[in-house]
């Protein structure tokens, strides 16, 4: 009798803490962020303001409080590339945008970061690009960290690929990159030393400017 | 999802040029996009109600009414704006479903109702969200059911049904006794001769009066043996006919066979047939009594007749773990209480408490409150705690009755539900593969930046078998390899985009071929190789020369808009499991089904 009436009484208890986590969740989404006027974006970035529309549309539309965490933004981001894991990349990418690192991308953050890849000059594309590949922000691209985001990018690809990843292509990958960017052999590639080897690079400025009509 | 994650594809585009300085080969050219309209505020008129929305919304699920050309036809000139004579309720959550992507099932509709307003713009019901899917199947099922059963009882007034054969008539009038007269007459016979039976059993063991040369009284059975005897064989005969007579007339024998009903049959009947056939030996005329026992299962044969009897078998079945909770329990009170009171017992003389199982009857006619008294505690100890187990049998007993009726009504219909569940999970996913998910647009750009990152890395997507395949041929030296087919299904939907890719090459390919290669053999690969074009063949081909790619880019978005309008490929007469099969699939029927609903 008193296992009947103890298993009565398990049962209900178990219903409490669902009730409180919930009640926790709630109160992590009340925290909400406006960005800054539609003039004032429209005066720092290169879209105009229906371009800024459009994209708040969307952006509130994923994250109705107004900002992107981290794992909403990996979260996002995999969506893309269903056949292999993203996050790293995506992990990076969300450094680059989160300028002020502080774990979260703000609407502003977001805009900016846009209106550097689509819109900015080729100087300013080639800037955020040392910048993310440049992870600890020392000023310096060394082989490890560019062996990481070789890494990320074929992670990307996932697993079934033609042909097979065998071996470790990224290194080789990261080897070549570096023979191409490294001027001067000193192990590592500064800001001046990618710019220059980007300019001087036919394919890579075509591509550059391959993304312009995004939006 | 998708109207969500497809607002980021810009993004994702732009990040992509975080790849370029890794790329060791040149990217291949962007998707021209073709200039949609201004983005501007559509009125729509739905009997009054004004709705407001942008025209991008609308038409992010291009294969609907309202995303299609096919609003046009509703478009009204002098108002400027599309008006809907239907019902305004219903078209908010219509028009949800394209701001959220997310179709919501009210639950105060009527299910016809709303179901021919989704036929009206175009939505099919697969793709209601997670939350008002199961509420919307189940309305639908009873519904459904509803139909079904006015039709029967339609059906059943008529008493002319052409076309059956023999065996299915008479299977019908063994289910239905009600269809023929015929039917109702073996039906209100076998009920009699059931009922005859068990009465004969019954009063066989009644005491009849005794003859003069025997002490004791003889029972009914004996003393008018041959009548009985005769009675038994008669009704045995019957029930022998009536089981061939079903195993004769049954669509499936063996299911028949496996049947509870058929079993009882068989149990009812068998004891007869055994006492026949053995002998009047010594040794087993206590088997054969003991036999005679399952001839009382003749009474369960009355559950055909009696509806009310199978929902009681079936509820027993179905609430058998609470059952058997309810009888653990009272295993562990029986066996504590049987204890204490043997072992408090233990001092008085000619106790009857002889043993713990001794103790285990008086605590069960004590905790169901019966008391024979055939067995009490004589010690203050023994009472002490035999009053505490008759009052604990109250509880023990009382208690899990209610709960095991509202138990029973709720696991009855959860695991209704959870069979539901997992037989509507099945349908639909099938059904979600064809709904389109995105526009072209979204899928041309989507497709581009995935090329890009092979570009990017220098390796190409492939699906499970090719890369096996692929890994395979390694050692050999091995030709150049066709492309092979679709990527495997991602959980995330967008699969169907970078099926696409490989649509375009296998565009003149008839759509078995392709699937056919997909099973891996690299006999069937070689010879699709032939047939595509050689362009997209060899992977040398794609890697080295950027211009070959090129045209064929370009042509892309003109091959899509052909895909949509009018395939000249053979229509797929069997949906096969490929995802190419469905993306073909789900083209095809984009174009059918705006029209044939």
């Amino acid at each position: 009798m008193g296992a009947v009436v103890g298993t009565l009484t398990m049962q209900t208890r178990q219903r409490q803490p669902s009730r409180d986590k919930i009640d926790d969740e709630l109160e992590m989404t009340m925290v909400c962020h406006r960005p800054e006027g539609l003039e004032q974006l429209e005066a720092q970035t290169n879209f105009s303001k229906q371009e800024l529309q459009v994209l708040y549309r969307g952006f509130k539309n994923e994250c109705p409080s107004g900002v992107v965490n981290e794992e909403t933004f990996k979260h996002i981001y995999a969506q893309f590339f269903p056949h292999g894991d993203a996050s790293t990349y995506a992990h990076y990418l969300f450094n680059a945008f989160d300028t002020r690192n502080n774990g979260s991308i703000k609407f502003e953050d977001f805009v900016m970061g846009l209106s550097t890849l689509l819109r900015g000059t080729v100087r300013d594309k080639l800037e955020w690009t040392f910048h993310l590949y440049d992870i600890n922000k020392d000023g310096f691209i060394n082989k490890e960290e560019m062996t990481e985001i070789v890494r990320a990018i074929y992670d990307m690809m996932g697993k079934y690929t033609y042909p097979a990843l065998k071996g470790d292509v990224p290194k080789a990958h990261v080897d070549a990159f570096f023979e191409k960017m490294d001027k001067n052999k000193d192990g590592v590639v500064t800001l001046e030393e990618f710019v220059l080897a980007c300019q001087e690079d036919e394919n890579m400025m075509r591509s550059m400017q391959l993304f312009e009509n995004v939006m | 999802m998708a109207a969500g994650v497809a607002a980021w594809l810009p993004f994702a585009r732009a990040a992509a040029i975080g790849w370029m300085p890794v790329a060791s080969a040149p990217m291949p050219p962007p998707p021209r996009d073709k200039k949609r309209g201004q983005d501007g505020l559509i009125i729509l008129n739905v009997s009054g109600t004004r709705f407001q929305t942008w025209r991008n919304t609308l038409e992010r699920y291009p294969d609907t009414l309202l995303g299609s050309t096919e609003r046009d036809f509703f478009f009204h000139e002098e108002t400027n704006e599309y008006f809907f004579d239907r019902d305004p309720d219903i078209f908010r959550h219509i028009l949800n479903f394209y701001r959220t992507g997310k179709l919501h099932y009210p639950r105060h509709e009527c299910i016809s109702a709303y179901d021919e307003e989704l036929a009206f713009f175009g939505i099919i019901p697969e793709i209601i969200g997670d939350c008002c899917y199961e509420e919307y199947k189940d309305r639908r099922r009873e519904n459904a059911e509803r139909i079904q059963d006015d039709e029967e009882n339609d059906n059943n007034n008529d008493l002319v049904m052409p076309d059956l054969s023999f065996r299915e008539s008479m299977w019908r009038a063994f289910e239905n006794p009600h269809t023929s007269t015929m039917a109702l007459v073996f039906y209100y016979v076998t009920g009699f001769f059931i009922a005859v039976s068990v009465m004969a059993n019954v009063v066989e063991t009644v005491p009849c009066g005794s003859s003069l040369n025997r002490a004791k009284e003889l029972s009914c059975g004996e003393r008018y043996a041959l009548a009985f005897f005769c009675l038994d064989t008669a009704c045995v005969m019957i029930f022998t006919v009536e089981y061939l007579l079903r195993l004769i007339a049954a669509p499936s024998r063996y299911k028949f066979v496996k049947s509870v009903m058929s079993i009882i049959d068989v149990v009812a009947i068998m004891p007869y047939y055994i006492g026949l056939v053995m002998t009047d030996n010594e040794d087993v005329s206590g088997a054969f009594v003991t036999l005679r026992v399952f001839r009382v299962f003749r009474i369960f044969k009355f559950s055909r007749h009696s509806a009310g009897l199978r929902i009681l078998g079936y509820t027993l079945k179905s609430c058998a773990s609470e059952l058997g909770f309810l009888l653990f329990s009272l295993t562990m009170a029986i066996i504590i209480f049987a204890t204490v009171m043997f072992y408090a017992e233990k001092g008085s003389s000619a106790s009857k408490f002889t043993s713990i199982p001794a103790a285990f009857w008086y605590t069960i006619v004590t905790m169901t409150t019966l008391g024979y008294g055939d067995m009490v505690p004589k010690t203050i100890m023994g009472k002490i705690f035999g009053s505490i187990c008759s009052l604990s049998g109250v509880l023990v007993i009382a208690l899990p009755v209610p709960v095991i009726v509202s138990n029973f009504s709720r696991i009855y219909h959860q695991s209704q539900r959870a069979e539901k569940r997992r037989a509507q999970k099945a349908s639909k996913e099938a059904g979600q593969a064809l709904v389109c998910k995105a526009n072209p647009t979204f899928e041309t750009q989507h497709h581009h930046l995935l090329h890009c990152l092979e570009k990017t890395t220098n390796h190409e997507f492939v699906d499970e078998q090719t890369y096996e395949t692929s890994c395979m041929e390694v050692s050999l030296a091995k030709p150049s390899m066709s492309r092979s087919s679709s990527m495997s299904s991602s959980p995330h939907g967008l699969s169907s985009c970078c099926t696409r890719r490989n649509k375009r090459k296998s565009f003149n390919v008839p759509n078995s071929n392709m699937a056919g290669g997909r099973r891996g053999s690299i006999q069937e690969l070689s010879t699709i190789q032939i047939r595509e074009r050689p362009l997209s063949n060899s992977r040398s081909s794609l890697n080295a020369k950027f211009e070959e790619t090129v045209p064929l880019n370009s042509e892309e978005p003109s091959y899509i808009t052909a895909a949509v309008i009018s395939m000249p490929t053979p229509p797929v007469t069997t949906p096969e499991g490929g995802d190419l099969a469905s993306s073909h699939d789900f083209l095809q029927s984009n174009i059918v089904r705006v029209s044939a609903l």
